[in-house]
């Protein structure tokens, strides 16, 4: 279908732009696809699991085991549609998605988007943070020291492998007990202040910021030796700038498509961190709601934070051809 | 004045006119105030500040019958009764009420001048129409604990004047009362309740000493004063608004935020010390400890099933698990023991007697295991019988129904019931799982610890009941239904003589006990942690629940 | 292998083996690294032989105490001995990283291999089905598995497994593409060499090579996310020594016994740590980087 169907845009008179809309049509509908499939199998293996969903849902309600009748039972399956087919319950809940209605949670009585805009910025704002804090720390460590021969660019390389094999709950909970609760530096409860959101954010880099200098850090060594950079240097460019200008940008390119791995990556860690520091975010409800077989609940988590994932590496795909224009729009 | 709330151990009397005299135990745990800390000082109660307090788990809903919701709901509405620490009934929302002689009709007066925050005002109608709600067929509105306790026994519920509610039941049922000072019961406005479910679970509204604001969602929920408060119960410490602004309700459920929170100031008082920091809290803070009535936490053995429907198998369980000092190594001085599996400790009819039921004795474990005929034991030491392998799987709601000390005491017995020959795996279960049937079939489990939380023996009647047509009691996960022990039950319900009442409960304790179909371990217990600075926090007798309407900032 | 009178040149890739055996130049680290590997995996064979008590045995009168002499790293609320218990949580641990990477690795090759071998539309359809693998976070996927079949050592490997071989299968898919793209396989192609035959010799050895080195990688990141489901308490029932539920336990008593938190997340990192150091060292000498 691409093929005919842009060179039919290409042949149009805004030619030139129509590749870039091209490519991101083709992404949009790739990405539309990928979001189909995560919602199908999602809802699909939820509503396919062991257990009674109608007596989950009345001892929810209850807060307690109860007796119910079969009766009350009954009324519960009649409301929530549980004794239609699942084929039936599949393609109703997709209806309504496609008109952007995600539905109620069982166990939380609210609209599940109303829900998940709620918790989903501070998620969304750790995992940025901790994202850009990563880099930073990556990027430091890399055009300061790597391909020195001095034993700090030895020890750096040795503690990014340490950094990429810690915890970051484990990171967490001892950052949290030295620096909040001992020392006092930042406070225990984070809520949504910005220095509550210091100690979250290194746990969660810390890990980040060791595989991607790692992987930076290679690269970075491999251009080093390239005759472009001797060049620059014998045209009386600095050796710092050379790193800055010059080198960097080719050896982020590796890291650049980690990233947009690590973005899912990070929405994992973010759960664990989010329930060490106490944080509002989608971690915390997401667990409670696989566990509750909250079916609207979880299927809308998981397809916004697909939706996220798959616009994360779209973004990280058009960052790759800024970076690195020879990259064409294949 | 300032005051210190100390828990009350042992029986007491109801409000009714034929009582026996009351016997006080002290406590274990006193609350204190140590160091340079003002023991003695008397601290006006000043206005202003906004309490920070740190609760756990945060509820699906702001009201509603879990036992999360209790706590909340005491702080936006008031009941009808209240129950004091001693056990009597003190006088409301309802400032005086009488009984007929037939214990079926019950005439509430209720004081007058008193409105939901919303405007609207609280007449007798208005707390019908709650009755009516509570009791109603529609599982969406209906309150589950009023279904178990009272719906078997309730006629109607009516306003015969502005300000007279009269209850009718169809037959005698003496907790009545009790029942109704639970917080669960606090009376909500039919306005309110009128915007639907949704509306309700976001922002209730009440009569209380606070007013619901706003709820962050996996955050916190904001009350701020009520200044027309006048409806406090006749055991408040004071009539009138509350005296803080406001009420910060937080939800911290891991141990080291919740209490260094505390340690750092950001809480001024926080909920469920953990046993770890149980002693240092002691020394710090100002430790308020409620036990709360109805059943303990304890584990129910599945009598219905090989091994435990034999009763020397059961009884050689729990000789063969030190829990007293499994509990005490486990939770560190922050619960105690309870070796009465059958009721709280705080429970007027409580029979202390059996406190120290089956003692860890390891050498009576063995004989009644051997008499039982689990003589042959494998490789790994467990026993066996027919080739069958004595396995015990211990079924329990982790970190819901049993908090992670609990976990470690329970390991605690695993490991010294092995020694006796049992094979005792633990299984955890998440709450969804639990309350959907997981692992609580009748071939799941052989122990399943819970609880049920009430004032006192009213909850015989929720546990024990027998099956009945296809309805299968799941709060009796022990599956013993003795016919003598209901019948003991229903009597004592409707027996309105205080001491006769007692020896039934007794009666039926001691038959529960006796048959091992319950094993004692621990208490539900709430416990407080109060910053110095914060005075006047108290926890309700009913459940528990803290109170905050004294509180007050020490200058 | 063929009749032909030329023999083509095999792109000098030197295997495995041929790394190994060698003495050359080993720094350190990797000597260090080998040895924690060893101390582990000897406590997953035979932990009765490091343990310096029993991992289960209670002992109610010396709860909670500090590392010292009689326990190394100190001891738990019910008066385990820490250290014994890391030593016989290596067997589940290691069992989790070793099963969850092999299942992970089985699940790219096939997946790998095939899109990279296959014609578009196979490469296309398993391309579309992965992209479609790494949009769920991959703590969803474990979540759904643990509430599906309950917690216990073979879901987290399931779990694991399976949430990160995507990734693998893409490396994998790579490979294979741009060596079975590469001028050697074009020029044995024309020769009109059997295609099987050219995916065996040539193709699979050259796209492989890097699956040890992988694997090795891999393994620490395993064992790191396990630990992270029995974290949320979704691992095995205890009292399991699984370095995860340790430091699920572990995390109630930091403020007053900081080595039952503290230890076995440095077990986490030390396995880690020397398995990623060893597969470092294994990648540099396959890439020719030292001198064999």
């Amino acid at each position: 279908m691409s093929m005919t169907l842009a060179a039919r845009i290409r042949a149009l008179p805004f030619g030139g732009a129509s590749r870039h809309v091209a490519w991101f049509l083709r992404r949009a509908i790739g990405g539309a696809a990928v979001l189909w499939a995560v919602t199908t199998f999602t809802f699909v293996v939820q509503s396919l699991m062991p257990g009674d969903r109608a007596l989950l849902i009345i001892n929810m309600a209850a807060g307690n085991i109860t007796n119910p009748s079969q009766a009350e039972i009954d009324a519960v399956n009649a409301k929530y549609g549980f004794a239609d087919p699942i084929a039936v319950q599949y393609l109703n809940y997709l209806w309504r998605l496609l008109h952007g209605d995600f539905g109620v949670s069982y166990q939380l009585h609210r609209p599940v988007i109303e829900i998940v805009g709620a918790q989903i910025l501070p998620t969304i704002v750790l995992a940025f943070s901790a994202l850009l804090t990563a880099w930073f720390i990556a990027i430091v460590m890399t055009v300061v020291l790597a391909g020195r021969a001095n034993p700090w660019a030895r020890f750096a390389s040795g503690l990014q492998i340490v950094m990429a094999t810690m915890p970051p709950y484990w990171i967490g909970t001892i950052l949290l007990v030295t620096f909040a609760v001992f020392l006092r530096i930042f406070p225990v409860e984070g809520k949504n202040s910005l220095i509550g959101l210091v100690l979250p954010t290194v746990a969660l880099a810390i890990p980040l910021a060791g595989f991607i200098g790692l992987v930076i850090q290679q690269e970075f060594v491999r251009v080093l030796e390239q005759p472009f950079v001797t060049s620059s240097r014998a045209r009386g460019m600095g050796d710092f700038g050379v790193r800055l200008r010059h080198v960097l940008r080719h050896a982020v390119l590796p890291g650049v498509t980690l990233s947009g791995w690590a973005v899912g990556s990070l929405f994992s860690g973010a759960v664990l961190v989010e329930s060490v520091f106490a944080r509002q975010g989608i971690g915390g409800i997401l667990v409670g709601a696989t566990s509750a077989r909250d079916v609207p609940l979880v299927t809308g988590i998981v397809v916004i934070s697909a939706g996220i994932y798959v616009l994360a590496n779209v973004l990280v795909d058009r960052a790759y051809l800024i970076i690195d224009p020879r990259i064409k729009l294949a | 004045m300032s005051s210190f709330f100390i828990g009350w151990l042992g029986k007491g009397t109801s409000n009714l006119p034929k009582g026996a005299a009351p016997r006080l135990l002290i406590a274990g745990a006193m609350s204190m105030s140590l160091g340079h800390a003002v023991l003695a000082a008397e601290a006006e109660p000043a206005s202003g500040g906004i309490i920070q307090y740190g609760h756990e788990q945060e509820p699906p809903c702001l009201a509603g019958p879990w036992i999360q919701q209790w706590y909340l709901q005491r702080q936006f509405s008031d009941n009808l009764v209240s129950r004091t620490d001693d056990g009597g009934i003190a006088p409301w929302l309802a400032t005086s009420w009488t009984v007929s002689d037939d214990r079926k009709t019950y005439i509430f007066q209720i004081k007058p001048g008193v409105k939901f925050t919303d405007g609207t005002p609280l007449n007798a109608q208005a707390i019908v129409d709650n009755f009516n709600l509570w009791l109603s067929d529609d599982p969406e509105k209906l309150n589950n604990a009023a279904t178990e306790y009272v719906k078997r026994s309730f006629q109607s519920a009516q306003a015969i004047g502005n300000l007279t509610v009269r209850i009718d039941l169809k037959k005698p049922y003496e907790p009545l009362l009790d029942v109704l000072s639970q917080s669960t019961f606090g009376i909500q406005s039919p306005t309110a309740l009128a915007r639907g479910r949704q509306a309700n679970c976001e922002q209730p509204v009440g009569s209380g000493a606070f007013i619901v604001v706003k709820w962050n969602h996996g955050q916190d929920v904001i009350l701020k004063r009520n200044p027309d408060y006048n409806s406090a119960p006749a055991n408040a410490k004071h009539q009138g608004p509350a005296y803080v602004d406001g009420l910060v309700w937080k939800f911290l459920r891991e141990p080291p935020v919740r209490y260094g929170s505390l340690v750092t100031g950001e809480s001024d008082v926080i909920y469920d010390v953990p046993g770890v920091d149980w002693a240092d809290a002691n020394k710090r803070f100002q430790v308020i400890r409620h036990i709360t009535g109805g059943t303990p936490l304890r584990l129910q053995l599945n009598t219905a099933f090989p091994p435990f429907d034999d009763v020397r198998v059961r009884k050689a369980f729990a000789y063969a698990s030190d829990r007293r000092k499994a509990v005490e190594v486990s939770y560190l001085g922050a619960v105690p023991y309870e070796g009465n599996g059958a009721l709280s400790q705080s429970s007027p009819e409580y029979l202390s007697a059996l406190a120290d039921a089956y003692p860890y004795d390891p050498d009576q474990a063995n004989r009644l295991l051997d008499e039982a005929g689990w003589t042959a034991r494998d490789s790994d030491g467990i026993r066996l019988k027919n080739g069958r392998k004595l396995t015990v799987r211990i079924v329990y709601g982790a970190g819901f129904l049993v908090t992670s000390d609990g976990i470690q005491a329970l390991q605690i017995v695993q490991e010294q019931a092995r020694e006796a020959g049992f094979n005792v795996l633990l299984v955890p279960t998440t709450q969804a799982e639990f309350w959907a049937g997981k692992n609580r079939g009748p071939h799941d489990y052989e122990v399943q610890p819970s609880y049920w939380t009430a004032t006192s023996a009213e909850v015989f009647q929720i546990v024990w009941r027998p099956d009945s047509g296809n309805v299968v009691n799941a709060m009796n996960a022990s599956r013993f239904q003795d016919a003598t022990l209901w019948s003991l039950i229903e009597e004592a319900d409707q027996t309105f003589d205080e001491a006769k009442r007692i020896k039934l409960y007794q009666e039926a304790q001691r038959i529960v006990v006796d048959s091992a179909a319950v094993v004692g371990f621990v208490p539900l217990t709430v416990t407080l942690a109060v910053n110095p600075r914060l005075k006047d926090v108290w926890l309700s007798s009913a459940v528990g629940a803290p109170v905050f309407h004294d509180a007050y900032f020490a200058k | 292998m063929s009749s032909s009178a030329v023999t083509l040149p095999r792109r000098v890739s030197p295997r495995i083996w041929d790394t190994i055996a060698i003495s050359g130049r080993i720094p350190l680290r990797v000597y260090l690294a080998a040895t924690v590997i060893a101390f582990f995996l000897a406590s997953a064979i035979a932990p009765q032989l490091l343990q310096s008590h029993s991992a289960f045995k209670m002992d109610l009168r010396a709860t909670l105490q500090p590392p010292s002499f009689s326990h190394l790293f100190g001891t738990d609320q019910a008066g385990r001995d820490t250290y014994s218990r890391i030593v016989s949580g290596a067997r589940q641990s290691l069992s989790i990283g070793l099963g969850a990477t092999a299942l992970s690795m089985t699940v790219a090759l096939f997946l790998g291999v095939a899109a990279g071998l296959g014609g578009r539309l196979v490469d296309g359809a398993i391309s579309r089905f992965l992209d479609v693998l790494f949009a769920f976070p991959m703590l969803f996927l474990a979540l759904l598995f643990v509430t599906v079949f309950g917690p216990s050592v073979t879901t987290q490997i399931i779990a694991v497994g399976l949430g990160t071989a995507p990734g693998y299968a893409r490396m994998i898919r790579g490979q294979v593409l741009s060596a079975r793209g590469a001028g050697y396989v074009e020029a044995a192609v024309a020769l009109g060499h059997p295609f099987p035959k050219i995916v065996r010799r040539h193709i699979l050895p050259n796209a492989l090579h890097p699956l040890v080195v992988m694997m090795t990688l891999g393994v620490g990141q395993a064992v790191v996310w396990a630990s992270g489901l029995a974290f949320l308490g979704l691992g095995a029932a205890p009292p399991s020594p699984e370095w995860g539920a340790l430091l699920d336990a572990g995390r109630d008593y930091i403020t007053r016994a900081w080595w039952l938190e503290v230890m076995p997340g440095v077990a986490i990192v030390a396995f880690a740590l020397s398995v990623t150091v060893v597969g470092h060292h294994l990648q540099d000498r396959l890439e020719g980087r030292i001198d064999a």
